[in-house]
């Protein structure tokens, strides 16, 4: 059916969250200036850190209790405690029954309770702003979008960092962080007819020495992640019929995984980096969506 | 977005403002005529240009396409960092030929004549 011409004229505005660890927080700073702005958000897509960021934005939460949330959420202590048979099944699998399920070298009942303690029962599909997370397919490494069910499930799922957090089973799959399918997943915006992609994306910083095999490993999946990260922001920039606009925020200090002090700052480098956009988005939102798009 | 072409043996389109989506299609045109006009050794000075986002990209590539399908090149002179971060982001360095100006890009054409 063809839509009603009010319908057509106006262009829906996807706010696109990719991982990042605490960088993410940025997201939060760029949620206020648009919605300051009048910019309504018809989805949030988010994968990795980024998800539970959108899953936040999502609640309708404002930006302060968001912050609030977030810090709470995410500190040292969701990855401090070892998973002492994990770590064991690396060095004998065969006698230790390797299980891929449960594999992580972290113990994640503390990351579940808190993820619990903020979104509870609430399922995605009864949230304000329509929510999409990405999560990656342990079995063949496709993109798993959950656009329905537990919000708790499906952050849990796009934050299963490998080799950190185990798996996490939703129906018949065993899926692992999003940022392993797409660190920046524009595609899900795209597909859910987004014309506005407000691209909030971050590259893994590389490590500054390589003394382990930790670091060693941490190396290699920046590498590949960053990788990833450029080839699907050239494909999906190509591909897209209207706009996306990439907010990748400067950050002058050095923001590491935990650094929840920072998210002040980081809140601050995002609405800096939205102000940038801001003129353009104006004037993009006041064009009608036309053919003369299709370049 | 200002375009001002220079037709020579290189041609040479400075460009000022943002190539985006209010942009791309008078940026097409523009480069799109000079291709036809057999004007492929193009050079694009983005000194001025502050912004660039994937509709921009998008006519960037389809410049770079019709020059090298005729024989010819687009090359970007002057890029600024903003616009640098776009196209290393979006991989554009790894196909484009960047040069720190203009002079250096329309001589990096006459050397491959020698």
């Amino acid at each position: 059916m063809t839509p009603p011409p009010s319908a057509k004229a106006r262009k829906r505005i996807a706010l696109v969250i990719g991982s990042g660890s605490v960088k993410c927080a940025a997201a939060i700073g760029i949620q206020s200036v648009l919605k300051r702005e009048g910019f309504e958000l018809d989805m949030v897509v988010g994968c990795s850190a980024g998800a539970i960021y959108a899953a936040v934005m999502a609640a309708g939460h404002d930006a302060a209790l968001a912050a609030e949330m977030t810090k709470r959420l995410w500190t040292k202590e969701v990855a401090n405690r070892r998973n002492t048979r994990a770590l064991l099944q690396t060095v004998a699998p065969r006698w230790l029954r390797f299980d891929k399920a449960t594999f992580g070298l972290r113990d994640d009942r503390v990351i579940l309770q808190r993820l619990k303690s903020v979104f509870g029962d609430m399922r995605i599909e009864d949230l304000p702003t329509p929510l999409h997370i990405a999560a990656t397919d342990l079995a063949n490494g496709e993109q798993v979008v959950l656009s329905s069910g537990p919000v708790v499930d499906a952050v849990r799922a796009s934050i299963a960092l490998p080799f950190a957090f185990s798996p996490w089973r939703i129906g018949d799959k065993l899926l692992i962080d999003g940022f392993l399918s797409d660190p920046m997943p524009i595609g899900v915006a795209i597909r859910q007819g987004a014309n506005v992609i407000v691209a909030a994306g971050f590259e893994s910083p590389y490590q500054s020495s390589i003394h382990s095999a930790g670091r060693f490993a941490f190396q290699l999946s920046a590498i590949m992640s960053n990788n990833l990260f450029k080839s699907n922001y050239a494909f999906h920039s190509l591909a897209h019929h209207s706009e996306i606009i990439p907010i990748i925020p400067r950050f002058e200090e050095r923001v590491r995984l935990f650094d929840t002090d920072k998210i002040p700052y980081i809140i601050e480098a995002g609405e800096r980096a939205a102000e940038e956009q801001l003129p353009y988005l104006r004037a993009l939102m006041q064009q009608s969506e036309e053919p003369a798009e299709h370049a | 977005m200002q375009i001002d072409i220079t037709p020579g043996d290189v041609t040479v389109a400075a460009i000022s403002g943002s190539v985006d989506s209010l942009t791309a299609e008078q940026l097409m045109q523009a480069l799109g005529k000079a291709v036809s006009d057999n004007q492929v050794r193009l050079v694009a000075d983005f000194s001025e240009v502050v912004y660039t986002s994937s509709a921009g990209l998008r006519a960037l590539l389809a410049t770079l396409k019709d020059a090298r399908r005729q024989g010819g090149d687009f090359r970007l002179a002057g890029v600024q960092p903003a616009v640098l971060r776009v196209l290393e982001l979006s991989g554009f360095t790894s196909i484009l030929k960047l040069y720190g100006d203009v002079g250096s890009a329309v001589a990096s054409f006459d050397a491959e004549l020698q």
